[in-house]
């Protein structure tokens, strides 16, 4: 656990840190074989760019409105910079439609976007297990085996560095000089990798103290994954199936 | 792909689903497993690790005593320029709420402070919630705090809710913290 690196007078939080040269590392791998699946690295670039943009001013936008008297007793809130007046989800949902925006604009083909942006989100999946150690969150259940690490009063699972191996192996495998990934039609690179991520969380959200529980004793991360595993193989099925048409033109 | 490949492909995915049904069922765990209410760290749904420290007034406060109200551990020093940016918005939100029960602890780092500038400080920013001395950062060691300012919001019934590394903190994230806190 390593939540504040100091350089010198400078201490850097780690998280933040990690994020930000995985996005830059993200997005060079990415641009990798983004011509050659038909996009320039210029609409890649502002692709990322507007997504993140928008990410966070969405973020700060939704939590304002959630609570906007607070934030109109003190207005000068809104432009504050810490990162806990951000929610998160409407974030996310704001960067996706603006992404949807632009790629409009752009007359970028869904599946063919997403799977330039896949070697960009496998990269992002390691930040995740590496801000997760660096913090000590999604921690594990306490256990006996020899690997077991002592964090948080207990000795528990090292799920950080699970996390950090498992989406190490899928960047590995989703790593964009592979050629397969190119003869594959659009929208197959993009599924395997949620199917491999998903599967990874499905099965290692078992071994961690923080999951939110739901009715049953079940694992409400698990159920999600399980569908996102079962909704990305039905696409795989039906994109693999769709047939390619020659088309004649006789004149 | 062809024909066979296609139909591999959807008895697999059929094997995959099903051990992953499996694992879930395998994996649950009862209701209260995976809470850490009662083991004491410093982290988000733990239980808050016990103190007792003398205040500047001389008074002693053992957080345990407290348990009922909710409230913030934070921990600062007089030199450190974000605890002093945060301080006249902890001042507010503390008159504006501590008729509800709701309390501040501000823990000084006075093993690398000195009594005197904490005194002045006091002063100048009219502070009227306890100041607890850590004269052997004993406290800042427990709670794993390896940055300034950084504040530990502890429910009524002991628990941390959260941890805030560095500072500031603005008024309206203060305000919504400790509202989240009372209506718990």
């Amino acid at each position: 656990m390593l939540p504040i690196i100091q350089i010198g007078p400078l201490a850097i939080q780690t998280t933040g840190l990690i994020i930000l040269l995985s996005i830059w590392l993200g997005i060079s791998l990415a641009e990798k074989s983004a011509n050659k699946r038909g996009i320039t690295t210029n609409t890649l670039d502002n692709l990322i760019l507007i997504g993140l943009a928008s990410g966070i001013i969405g973020a700060r936008l939704i939590y304002v409105i959630k609570y906007i008297d607070i934030f109109i007793a003190s207005p000068i809130s809104i432009i504050s910079l810490n990162p806990g007046l951000l929610d998160p989800f409407g974030g996310v949902v704001i960067a996706i439609i603006s992404m949807i925006i632009y790629g409009r604009k752009k007359n970028l083909q869904f599946w063919r976007t997403m799977d330039v942006l896949t070697p960009f989100f496998a990269v992002m999946g390691v930040a995740m297990g590496l801000s997760h150690l660096a913090s000590g969150a999604a921690f594990g259940m306490e256990t006996d085996v020899p690997w077991a690490i002592d964090i948080w009063g207990a000795s528990r699972h090292p799920t950080q560095i699970y996390e950090i191996i498992a989406a190490g192996i899928i960047l590995a495998i989703v790593w964009p000089s592979r050629s397969i990934w190119l003869k594959t039609k659009s929208g197959v690179y993009f599924l395997s990798f949620i199917a491999m991520s998903a599967g990874a969380r499905l099965f290692l959200e078992a071994f961690r103290a923080d999951s939110n529980i739901i009715l049953g004793g079940f694992r409400s991360a698990q159920i999600l994954a399980w569908f996102v595993l079962a909704i990305s193989f039905w696409e795989i099925f039906k994109l693999s199936k769709e047939k390619k048409w020659t088309i004649l033109r006789n004149s | 792909m062809k024909e066979f490949k296609l139909k591999q492909w959807l008895i697999l995915s059929i094997i995959i689903l099903a051990l992953g049904v499996a694992w879930i069922w395998i994996s649950k765990t009862p209701a209260n497993a995976t809470a850490s209410g009662d083991i004491p760290a410093p982290r988000q749904g733990f239980l808050a690790p016990d103190f007792t420290l003398q205040t500047l007034d001389g008074e002693t406060i053992t957080l345990s005593e407290l348990r009922g109200r909710p409230l913030i551990v934070n921990i600062w020093a007089t030199w450190c320029p974000p605890c002093q940016a945060e301080m006249p918005a902890f001042e507010r939100v503390y008159s504006q709420y501590k008729d509800d029960g709701f309390l501040i602890l501000a823990v000084n780092l006075t093993n690398q402070d000195n009594p005197e500038n904490v005194s002045a400080f006091v002063d100048k920013f009219g502070l009227t919630f306890p100041i607890l001395l850590d004269t052997d950062g004993k406290v800042a060691s427990i709670y794993q705090s390896n940055a300034l300012p950084t504040s530990y919001f502890i429910d009524e019934n002991g628990i941390i809710q959260e941890v805030v590394i560095g500072g500031p903190m603005s008024e309206a994230m203060l305000r919504i913290r400790v509202e989240e806190l009372l209506n718990k």
